[in-house]
């Protein structure tokens, strides 16, 4: 850790538990959000000194007041500061000269209202740095710390969070504060929450390395609206999750399309920002949320219960219907319903009315009290064929809704499974509900939310368990062949490698290539021809024909000289009558590749997260079976594993339906040795291998085309 | 009307409006971050000078000023 970063992390320990906050611009105005920073900061019981400071007011609160920060005669370890943004300059000026080295900046009027706001932020993130400064903000809630050894609530939410285990940075402060009031109707509460506006200084990233080692905290949860450094993001999360085992749940808004740009190349035409944004959190261990609720429902069964040890869910209702629901939801997350030892069977027979369901899901009957889910509970935790339980309460005339919310409570704290609860309904249920969340039982209100939660924690746990290996890096490749190819395209001022060049990049990396040779003339072609052996493949070769198929550019299956020569006019008048203007640099002839499976392999450079690979169905319906997916280079086994199996041509590849079982080995050194071409080769923009023919298991498999932008 | 007749009633105004010792107002004192004024004062400021020196201040250009400095300035403009 460089000492930049060493620094950083040392005033963001500073913002989050101060010895002593100054309030700049803080007022006596009740209502405006100066004033209610500073009585939050009071409300909250904070453990260390206030100081406010107004150059009006002798005193506000009750508290002595400073007409500036430098006037303040003890040491100020952050400053919350609530000036407008046109004097905010000043006020950092001056926390500098006050040797303060971190601070909340509330307000608003910088980046975000663009103009003079943007110059505003440029020169209070040079003054901080000019003082070692790190800040919050601007446009921001605040901060809240719950340790109650430090008790910081320097926002103007309206009411304190409980204390608990989950932090949150949102890039929204109204989000916050509804966030905050969604929490504590649900006793949910958090370690740390912080509201980081425009993030012009401390970034989620920051904050994510910061969290790490906060022990307070064990799932850190993130509202984002814009993704400013993509690949630092996936870097910090990838690290929070492998070193600590803490989950990261995100929520990034903007998933609608607003139309992917305008691409050459399949690849770049396939991988829209958001596919790009899931395939990277993906990659790096991060829960994607779609909405609030979700993030929430998982959170609180990643915080309040210990990780499943398997997939095996067992079910308790006192109702068929809602049972019948989770049942279905648990085997559409990849749960198990499993059958119970007979020990649990015959204990559930010999308590359970003759008329209760004694297998998985187990019915108590609707007029269950008490005592059934208690004998229910406890001996389906005990069994070994148990991974986690679900409990169902629908309230009728007789169930004793608050003794079994006690009940769920006490055998919960004794075992270390999992135990999740829907208590259905609303004004019957309140009370039970209200004793299950205080006692840290995750609640849900529709029961097909707890396989989506439990499915959550048991990928998350096999994920955290997977072992780390090593990057495949190829020491047979050449970076300068590929570099001299793709550096003097580049300074001719070029955009588009076809394949004939394309091709040689390639091969610069040991992709399989079968040799071709490029003709301008039939006799030329029908020589070539003989030369390789039949049959052969002929296509255009032109820079401005990108798709060579839809302008007649391609022939295969040519098995004759004669045929040869006829094949090389006949590209050519398609071509011309399709592109009249285009300049034809000459056709190309490679022998055909054997049949095989069409795949394809794509590469794309985005701003945001870096060079995405890309894999999928290949062929000319590429974009019709939209059959790809994603991922972020540098590519680690897990991650191509996933690329692979996240698409149909998975199964296709693997010999479904009685097709041949295809050579996925030389598959997966391909989109290593991509993802290596990627990371080497910053000049490439985009890249398709379409397709790549996967021959069967154990003869590898052939580039048949290629294209590349630069 | 010279400057420094300018710097003495623009001092007035500010004292009037933000209600601060005229002898603590510096040349240099910023309205908001010096003087404690809000940004309803920095308003009523605006219309205060408009009223004492019977001028017109464009809006978008007079809320610009910040300091005394800058008012006495500005002001001077409207009365050469």
């Amino acid at each position: 850790m460089d000492n930049h970063v060493f620094d950083k992390m040392k005033n963001i320990e500073r913002i989050f538990s101060p010895t002593s906050i100054a309030v700049l611009g803080a007022n006596k105005v009740k209502g405006t959000v100066p004033s209610d920073i500073l009585t939050n900061i009071l409300k909250a019981e904070y453990k260390g000194v206030v100081y406010p400071v107004n150059p009006r007011e002798k005193h506000i609160s009750s508290i002595k007041t400073y007409k500036y920060v430098v006037d303040i005669e003890d040491p100020v370890d952050v400053a919350v500061i609530v000036y407008p943004s046109s004097v905010m300059h000043m006020a950092i000026e001056q926390c500098g000269q006050k040797g303060i080295k971190g601070a909340i900046i509330i307000s608003a009027g910088f980046k975000e209202v663009g103009g003079q706001g943007v110059e505003r932020e440029e020169q209070i993130k040079a003054i901080a740095r000019k003082y070692g400064m790190s800040f919050i903000g601007p446009n921001c809630l605040g901060v809240i710390n719950t340790d109650p050894a430090v008790n910081l609530d320097a926002s103007f939410a309206r009411k304190m969070p409980e204390e608990g285990n989950i932090a949150f940075i949102s890039q929204s402060g109204a989000l916050c504060t509804a966030v905050l009031d969604y929490a504590r109707a649900k006793h949910i509460g958090f370690s740390k929450f912080v509201s980081i506006g425009n993030k012009a200084d401390i970034s989620e990233i920051d904050l994510l390395y910061y969290l790490k080692d906060d022990p307070k905290t064990k799932v850190i949860l993130i509202y984002l609206e814009e993704i400013s450094n993509g690949s630092a993001l996936v870097k910090a999360a990838k690290t929070v999750i492998e070193e600590t085992g803490k989950p990261v749940l995100a929520i990034k808004s903007g998933r609608t399309k607003a139309g992917a740009s305008a691409a050459a190349s399949h690849t770049g035409s396939l991988a829209g920002s958001d596919e790009i944004c899931d395939a990277a959190f993906k990659q790096a261990g991060i829960i994607r949320c779609d909405d609030i609720e979700e993030m929430f429902n998982k959170a609180i069964a990643f915080t309040y219960q210990p990780l499943p040890a398997g997939n095996r869910v067992a079910i308790i209702t006192n109702a068929g219907g809602p049972g019948v629901l989770t049942t279905d939801a648990s085997i559409k997350c990849g749960l198990e319903l499993p059958k119970f030892n007979p020990a649990t069977t015959e204990i559930l027979k010999k308590s359970l009315p003759k008329t209760a369901n004694i297998n998985n899901p187990v019915d108590v009957i609707g007029d269950a009290r008490a005592d059934r889910y208690n004998v229910a509970i406890s001996s389906v935790i005990k069994d070994d064929n148990v991974d986690g339980v679900f409990i169902i309460l629908t309230p009728q005339s007789m169930t004793e809704i608050e003794s079994i919310a006690h009940e769920i409570s006490r055998i919960s704290s004794q075992f270390s499974k999992p135990i999740y609860t829907s208590f259905m309904g609303e004004t019957d249920v309140a009370a039970g509900i209200d004793i299950l969340q205080r006692n840290k039982i995750p609640h849900y209100i529709l029961p097909e939310s707890m396989p989506i939660a439990f499915a959550s924690t048991y990928q998350f746990k096999r994920m955290i368990e997977q072992k780390q290996e090593p990057l495949k890096i190829y020491g047979d490749v050449s970076i300068e062949k590929a570099h001299s190819i793709l550096n003097k395209a580049v300074s001719n001022g070029r955009k588009y490698l076809p394949e004939e060049e394309a091709a040689k990049v390639l091969e610069a990396y040991k992709f399989p290539i079968l040799k071709s040779g490029l003709v301008q003339s039939g006799e030329e072609a029908a020589r070539l021809s003989e030369k390789f052996g039949y049959p052969v493949v002929m296509k255009i070769i032109s820079e401005d024909i990108v798709h060579k198929y839809d302008v007649g550019g391609v022939i295969l299956n040519i098995e004759s000289k004669n045929d040869a020569e006829a094949a090389y006019s006949r590209i050519v008048d398609n071509v011309r009558k399709a592109k009249p203007q285009c300049s034809i640099k000459g056709v190309l002839i490679r022998k055909m590749i054997p049949p095989g499976e069409e795949v394809i392999l794509g590469l794309k450079r985005d701003s945001t997260f870096g060079a995405v690979v890309m894999f999928g169905l290949g062929g000319i319906f590429v974009e019709i079976y939209k059959d790809v997916s994603f991922g972020i280079a540098p590519l680690d086994n897990k991650a191509v594993e996933k690329l692979i199996g996240e698409t149909k041509a998975a199964a296709i590849l693997s010999g479904a339906r009685g097709r041949v079982q295809r050579d996925i080995n030389s598959l997966r050194e391909c989109i290593f040795r991509l993802s290596q071409l990627a990371l080497d080769c910053p000049q490439i923009k985009e890249l398709d291998i379409n397709p790549l023919i996967i021959l069967e298991d154990g003869k590898g498999c052939f580039v048949a085309d290629t294209k590349i932008m630069i | 009307m010279d400057s420094h007749e300018v710097q003495n009633r623009v001092k007035k105004v500010i004292a009037n409006v933000l209600k601060v010792n005229e002898e603590n107002i510096a040349e240099d004192a910023n309205f908001i971050f010096d003087l404690g004024a809000d940004s309803l004062q920095s308003i009523e400021l605006v219309a205060a000078f408009e009223e004492e020196f019977q001028i017109e201040m464009p809006e978008d250009k007079a809320l610009e000023v910040q300091t005394v400095s800058d008012a006495v300035k500005f002001i001077s403009q409207f009365l050469a």
